[in-house]
């Protein structure tokens, strides 16, 4: 009865093997393009294949500071300019939009409640060509304002639908004992509600800002020039010009997970949490 | 003035939050989607895209899909993809999500690194894959010609079949932590009371399993395949940096053939046709999933 609970020490070393194992082949593709990030084109091209670098080799990444062909650290900067301003219009925007439709019960809430839903299942390619035209018009294609505007579509339906569960959590006392200490509703809704719902805009901002920094299709359609894309477009351009460069390419894709990493190893919970309730609840 | 203060009184109040956000989304989503509806009924080309007069040309758009044959293989393609990243993703992470609960020493840590693959960007992952399905350095070949199962290295990017294995594969690393991580927090709401009765009627691990499990895990289910469906029917990047919809058109999806028509052919108005394709059966899936998540809100 008691074997769901605890294991029998046997049966912990073998699980912890198998997860081990596991571990190993399921990361193995980031393990693999770390390693050929720092081979040399020489080693990389060896055969039989070597799995770790045996000649240390850093020219992938020092070469992309020194010549000013392909700089992967301008791309790097413009990804987390885009992805900063799209997660602030997501996050500025969101934050009140789920607290009124957790809170209040008005006619149209249920309708707007399911255009977020609707929105988030939308594909990219209804949406290009439209604003495409519309950043034209607006003066705003081929800046990097075209890509935030665009990305922060992504975070912020995503958004509502998170924050409004964390709203809807806490218990309506909180908020009038607010008013009864002379709070209106909206300097209680940005004293007392938004601090308790914290943990809930880090989802969002985290979540907001992962999708940016993940974008192709919109950085590459609205952002011409290349000293101005984001770094998955940087990748992407590089490929189709230095398709076998392998060492350089995964140094670009190493340079690209950096952010993502840190972003794992810090806010774990906030990760699994958007995971589970956001994509369950919509 | 009064009437509108008194409107927003009480529970009115609620919709002057919202409005900013919905407002946002109306301009940079809403208008949007109208105007590709327009679009894919006019002739629009490079000549009069942002301007210059365009002409209604009705359903022709539409009606000249049925005869391009890169658009039903695109329509077939995204199926057989869709459906079989599903069936691989969903096995693998629901025996992983039933591995992981299991409490052994590494199960929480190891689990929390397994989620890593589907937070990194897709680009990345596409140019990863393509390193381990390289020809003659890809990691792939090396291992299968050690085992000698082949002789000749295999062009699994440049043979229509492998492309289309070689992007099931990739995309299913990035699905299965998104099914393993939804179906282990489905396994946490099942009540261990249940599980414990069923044992001191003698129920072996296997009837547990399809006599409890799996029907408690039903809305779980359901879930993640309807969001599983919707999020790889849309593929785009992935399949547009491993292999742009090649070779020869072999492993094009609705949206690398659409964004191929307006941003590389310029016959914008044949590509806003072909994304309605994709919204309309994406809205049809969406739907379920609607049905399903405002079941369970019951307000």
């Amino acid at each position: 009865m008691d074997e769901e609970k605890r294991l029998s020490r046997k049966k912990n070393i073998l699980f912890s093997v198998i997860a081990v194992a596991l571990f190993c082949v399921l990361l193995f593709p980031l393990y693999w393009a770390l390693i050929t990030s720092l081979k040399t084109e020489q080693e990389i091209f060896q055969n039989p294949p070597t799995f770790y670098p045996h000649i240390l080799n850093t020219k992938s990444y020092a070469a992309q500071v020194e010549t000013g062909d392909f700089n992967m650290f301008r791309s790097f900067a413009n990804s987390f300019l885009i992805s900063t301003g799209a997660t602030l219009i997501a996050v500025l925007l969101a934050v009140p939009a789920s607290y009124g439709i957790a809170k209040y019960r008005f006619k149209a809430r249920k309708v707007l409640l399911l255009s977020f839903l609707v929105t988030q299942m939308l594909p990219v390619s209804v949406l290009l060509t439209p604003m495409f035209i519309m950043f034209k018009n607006m003066h705003v294609y081929n800046t990097w304002v075209a890509a935030v505007l665009a990305d922060a579509t992504i975070g912020i339906p995503f958004s509502v639908l998170i924050l409004k569960n964390y709203f809807a959590s806490i218990p309506k006392d909180l908020e009038e004992a607010a008013y009864l200490d002379g709070c209106n509703k909206f300097t209680a809704f940005v004293r007392i509600l938004i601090p308790i719902a914290k943990p809930g805009v880090m989802v969002c901002a985290i979540f907001s800002f992962l999708y940016a920094w993940g974008d192709l299709a919109y950085g590459m359609t609205f952002i011409l020039d290349q000293e101005k894309r984001p770094i998955t477009a940087g990748i992407f351009n590089f490929m189709g010009q230095y398709g076998t460069k392998w060492s350089y390419l995964t140094a670009f894709a190493v340079v690209t997970i950096i952010p993502v990493a840190l972003i794992f190893i810090f806010m774990q919970k906030y990760i699994v949490s958007g995971m589970t309730s956001g994509a369950v609840k919509g | 003035m009064a009437k509108i203060k008194k409107f927003f009184r009480y529970e009115n109040v609620g919709m002057l939050f919202v409005l900013p956000a919905f407002l946002y989304m109306l301009a940079f989503v809403g208008y949007p989607i109208i105007h590709n509806i327009i679009l894919s009924f006019q002739d629009v080309s490079a000549g009069n895209l942002v301007k210059g007069t365009r002409n209604f040309v009705l359903f022709d758009n539409y009606l000249e899909l049925f005869g391009d044959s890169v658009f039903t293989t695109s329509l077939w393609n995204t199926l057989r993809f869709t459906v079989s990243c599903l069936v691989f993703q969903f096995i693998v992470g629901f025996a992983l999500a039933l591995f992981f609960s299991k409490r052994f020493s590494f199960a929480k840590p190891v689990r929390g690194i397994l989620l890593v693959p589907w937070m990194i960007p897709i680009t990345v992952t596409a140019l990863m894959f393509k390193l381990l399905f390289a020809t003659d350095i890809g990691i792939i070949n090396f291992l299968l010609r050690s085992l000698h199962l082949i002789d000749k290295n295999i062009e699994w990017l440049t043979t229509p079949g492998t492309a289309m294995f070689a992007l099931i594969c990739a995309n299913v690393w990035i699905g299965i932590p998104f099914n393993m991580i939804l179906i282990s927090t489905g396994l946490t709401t099942i009540p261990k009371e249940l599980y414990e009765s069923a044992s001191i009627d003698g129920a072996g691990k296997v009837q547990t399993f399809w006599r409890i499990t799996l029907p408690l895990l039903k809305p779980t289910i359901e879930s993640v395949l309807i969001l599983g469906f919707i999020y790889t029917f849309k593929v785009y990047d992935l399949v547009y940096v491993m292999t742009s919809g090649g070779p020869v058109n072999a492993t094009h999806m609705l949206s690398t053939y659409s964004y191929k028509l307006s941003f590389e052919m310029f016959k914008y108005s044949k590509g806003s046709a072909v994304a309605n394709v994709l919204l309309v059966i994406l809205l049809f899936v969406g739907v379920f999933y609607i049905r399903a998540t405002t079941e369970g809100e019951k307000e």
